[in-house]
């Protein structure tokens, strides 16, 4: 597996299941709790009667999305499934097993949508930032570089979403770009260290290879970048919260935190590429996290193959013909008497 | 191999030496019979123990004594990838040290890896393999650090480039 | 913390493996624990998938060669698939099919540490870093491999915590959900039966009484076999393996007397019934099914009707497995036997087996108050627990376990592995043993 699936294979895989089985099996009931990257936990369950399924998730960082108009993005894709939201978690649908759409394909596009529940609840803020981009580079265009007023250069606020206990995205459109900041803390020396040499290859890839000349520009640092920090108007309780985020990390000896910085240019933001950009983007920091699991498990392997090597080098230094109990035919042994 | 590694393989010549062992049983308390290099508690049946380094980051350290030596060895690392691929090879060496007879659970301090040989070890095994043994875990140990460190450095590329590529 | 995540609970059995959340109950994934790799040899094939693996160094000028080699010898241990997965690239040319997992325990840890990366990544979709890991491993597992688990899941995952419990005590745990268990404890007797191979584990006081584990060679598999035999004798139009599993799956119970059951099918004639096999043109075929109905889990019972080099009914097995326990615990070990395992879901098969054990147990008491000449036996309890989690026991077991306030206490932290060592492993405290709730 190289990238991360944008769906949770389980919601995908329980709800095919159930939708094609429904014609001929009974329905069972479902209550499962299940939890996803980035601290998202779903409920699936039959509350009400076993032909009727509901989903719902909750997410850490939901007020923040919802100030970003997570709830908008949500009653688009979700409209006429959504009820209302179960205890304990933040948004809920419900799909009726009796009132599916009729045509095949369209059952598979809404078992995906459902699937992509947790992507479709953290795109919000992105899509903000795309929307809030095509208007300042529209008013930009307005004017030179020089004569630009100060609103336009400075750009949009940051949105900042705290989806993991120390970890936070950040989000930020100007007038040329989206720049979208993840700090990440690794809890261990040899994450920090693969961690870096992981980082530093998405820095140099786009400048070393041709066919990635469009790609985001990558930057990481280990101090907050100047997006944060250095912008007027940045509130002060965001502030305070990014504080929080390295304050921890440097209590904390062993762990480390790195700002990695994708910076989107305008080829990113059309809208039909913005889909895909979004939910690629999210996954970013699973995906970094699972490649240097991944490796780790690899120089495992190898460490597994050398170990056995050398065993087999330590093992020549043994002589062979090591007396063995000798039986005569009938089975009984000598033993020399001591 | 490359040609300036070659005259700080021969380790070996002083290794052969130092592994004149034979059975000895303690002077200090009575029906012991410990390795005397670990020991320590007759220093007239210590030897001169013995440095032979590279640099100042690759050595070797030979302590001799009547009836077991301590090899010590201080694998390269130009850097803390280096670092922490030593640290965790060896460390998941030593978690095996049962079946590799004579590795040391610990090391030395200021050394990645020891080895003790025993009187009982060259009584039941063949010296010269043993030295073979030692000497080629000197020469592979530091090929196999150098290909993971460039594995590592492959596969970051690889990562990154496979996430920017849907961007395009 | 307010908002606890809950515990991965993954049973990695023989045959499947089942991934889940500690609290749920059922599993949220059960596949084959199967890992479908790049053969050796046709590795050379940059045509192949996956359709980005090669792509972005190949294209890219400034590379060259000696990049695409690296990406080309680095990128081989990303490559494979698990679970029906694995298996449906294992039909398709490149890829081979390996089971990690032999006899219960974990052969190939390569594999098996890939296995693992694939299922917590892409099936459970979690952060290691952010759960508590409960894992199972068989009765008599070496303590190296727990070590090695632990090395694994410490050190490459570094998962938060781990605890590592055995199959057949988390079995028993399994059965507290049923109405008939008053008392939770973990004493008890464990009839697992898998698809493979049948064990009986006496556990007394949650460790498992190793010298006393007897296994049978008579399970699910061979029960198919059975009745795929029985079908192909009766010349029926679809004798195929998956078939006869079918049949037996939805057909099959366990009868009180065969004799009797025999004469009944002759009395009611209803009994015989028809199965319906879609062929996979379309064209639907019946097929007839009769005896195989009780005859196939009979095997169990009378296993000479099958077999003819293990011919000891599984009663007697349990039986002897109880007798050569120690004396004091027995009483126990035969109060509570309980069921575990797929090839254990047959109806009737606990009443059957619980009057059978009886049957035994009287007889002897009967004998020994004959040759004591007129002392009285206060009688033995024989009772068999089946409950509505059987199926998955272990991991249901785990899950019960994994959801209880006190189990993070139980677990050894990330922290405290990098303190110890993976030699922390090879003691964990009881989980669910007296003191706890």
């Amino acid at each position: 597996m190289l990238l991360l699936d944008y769906q949770n294979v389980l919601i995908e895989s329980l709800l095919t299941e159930r939708f094609s089985g429904y014609a001929s099996a009974t329905p069972v009931s479902i209550d499962q709790v299940v939890s996803d990257f980035d601290g998202v936990t779903f409920h699936l369950s039959t509350p009400e009667s076993k032909s009727k399924i509901l989903i719902s998730i909750n997410v850490k960082c939901f007020k923040e999305l919802v100030q970003y108009g997570a709830q908008e993005v949500l009653e688009r894709e979700y409209g006429p499934y959504i009820v209302s939201p179960e205890p304990g978690y933040d948004f809920s649908v419900q799909i009726d097993l009796e009132n599916l759409p009729a045509e095949e394909e369209a059952r598979n596009d809404l078992i995906m949508k459902l699937a992509l529940l947790k992507r479709n609840a953290m795109a919000a803020p992105f899509e903000r930032a795309f929307d809030e981009f095509n208007k300042l580079a529209e008013e930009a265009s307005q004017y030179t570089s020089e004569s630009a007023p100060q609103g336009i250069k400075e750009g949009g606020e940051v949105m900042a979403i705290h989806y993991r206990e120390e970890e936070a995205i950040y989000i930020k459109a100007n007038w040329d770009r989206v720049t979208v900041i993840f700090s990440t803390v690794f809890r261990e020396e040899t994450d920090r260290i693969f961690g870096k040499v992981f980082l530093q290859e998405f820095v140099d890839a786009r400048r070393r290879v041709l066919t990635l000349q469009n790609a985001p520009q990558v930057l990481f640092r280990n101090d907050p970048p100047l997006e944060l920090a250095g912008v007027p108007g940045l509130s002060t309780k965001e502030g305070e919260v990014s504080y929080v985020t390295f304050g921890m990390a440097r209590n904390i000896s062993t762990s480390i935190s790195v700002l990695t910085r994708a910076v989107l240019f305008p080829r990113h933001l059309t809208a039909q590429r913005r889909y895909e950009n979004i939910s690629h983007i999210q996954t970013f920091r699973d995906y970094f996290h699972y490649h240097i699991k991944a490796s780790k498990a690899y120089i495992h392997t190898r460490m597994r193959k050398r170990t056995a090597d050398f065993l087999q080098v330590l093992n020549r230094a043994r002589p062979e013909n090591e007396e063995r109990e000798r039986k005569t035919a009938s089975g009984r042994t000598f033993r020399v008497q001591g | 191999m490359s040609q300036s590694l070659r005259p700080y393989l021969h380790v070996r010549s002083s290794l052969t030496a130092a592994l004149t062992i034979s059975n000895f049983a303690s002077q200090a308390s009575e029906r012991h019979n410990t390795p005397q290099v670990e020991a320590r508690d007759s220093p007239e049946l210590l030897l001169n123990p013995l440095h032979i380094s590279r640099n100042e980051n690759e050595k070797v350290f030979i302590e001799p004594s009547r009836n077991s030596v301590r090899v010590s060895i201080r694998i390269k690392q130009a850097d803390e990838i280096e670092h922490i691929l030593v640290h965790k090879f060896t460390r998941f060496l030593t978690q095996r040290a049962e079946s590799f007879f004579i590795l040391r659970r610990k090391p030395v301090e200021g050394f990645d890896i020891s080895f003790l040989i025993t009187n009982f070890h060259t009584e039941k095994m063949l010296t010269h393999k043993l030295i073979d043994f030692v000497i080629e875990f000197m020469e592979e140990v530091d090929k196999e650090i150098s290909e993971m460190k460039l594995f590592l450095n492959a596969r970051a590329r690889f990562v990154a480039e496979s996430f920017l590529t849907p961007f395009d | 913390m307010a908002n606890q995540t809950p515990a991965v609970v993954m049973d990695n059995g023989t045959g499947y493996s089942k991934l889940g959340f500690a609290g749920n109950d059922s599993p949220s994934f059960v596949f084959p624990t199967a890992i479908a790799t790049k053969a050796a040899g046709s590795a050379g094939s940059s045509a192949g998938r996956p359709p980005v693996a090669n792509k972005p160094s190949f294209l890219g000028g400034g590379g060259g060669a000696s990049s695409n080699l690296s990406a080309k010898r680095g990128t081989e241990d990303l490559d494979f698939f698990i679970g029906d997965e694995a298996l449906a690239a294992g039909q398709g040319p490149g890829y081979g099919v390996n089971y990690p997992i032999r006899h219960g325990q974990i052969e190939n840890w390569d594999h098996m540490e890939r296995f693992w990366s694939n299922s917590i990544f892409k099936y459970l979709r979690v952060e290691p870093e952010d759960h508590y890991f409960l894992l199972t491993e068989p009765p008599l597992n070496p303590p190296e491999n727990r070590e090695n688990t632990a090395e694994i899941m410490f050190e490459s995952f570094n998962c938060a915590g781990l605890y590592i419990a055995v199959q057949a005590v988390l079995a028993l745990a399994a059965s507290w959900t049923s109405s008939k268990v008053t008392d939770r404890s973990l004493t008890g007797t464990v009839i697992d039966s898998g698809d493979g191979v049948t064990h009986v584990i006496p556990v007394a006081e949650g460790y498992v009484i190793g010298s006393s584990i007897k296994s049978i060679p008579i399970a699910g598999r061979d029960i198919t076999y059975f009745v795929q035999n029985l079908l192909r004798d009766r010349a029926e139009p679809d004798s195929s393996l998956k078939t006869a599993e079918k049949v037996k799956e939805e057909y099959c119970y366990v009868s009180p007397d065969i004799v009797k059951e025999f004469a009944r099918y002759d009395r009611e004639p209803d009994r015989f019934l028809k199965h319906t096999v879609t062929a996979p043109n379309g064209r639907s075929i019946n097929i007839d099914i009769g005896y195989e109905r009780f005859l196939a889990p009979e095997i169990f019972f009378n296993p000479e009707i099958y077999s003819s080099d293990f011919l000891t009914p599984l009663p007697n097995v349990v039986d002897g497995v109880i007798q050569s326990s120690p004396i004091d615990v027995r009483r126990g070990l035969y109060k509570n036997i309980v069921l575990s395992g797929g090839s254990t879901l047959y109806k009737d098969f606990g009443r059957r087996l619980q009057r059978d054990i009886r049957h035994l147990v009287d007889d002897r008491i009967r004998a020994s108050e004959a040759r004591s000449g007129g002392a009285r036996s206060g009688g033995l309890d024989v009772a068999v627990v089946t409950h509505k989690r059987q199926r998955h026991g272990p991991w249901f077991g785990g899950s019960l376990l994994g959801q209880t306030p006190e189990f993070r206490s139980y677990c050894h932290t990330k922290a405290e592995y990098d303190e110890i060592g993976p030699s922390i492993v090879r003691r964990f405290a009881l989980l669910g043993g007296p003191g706890s709730s």
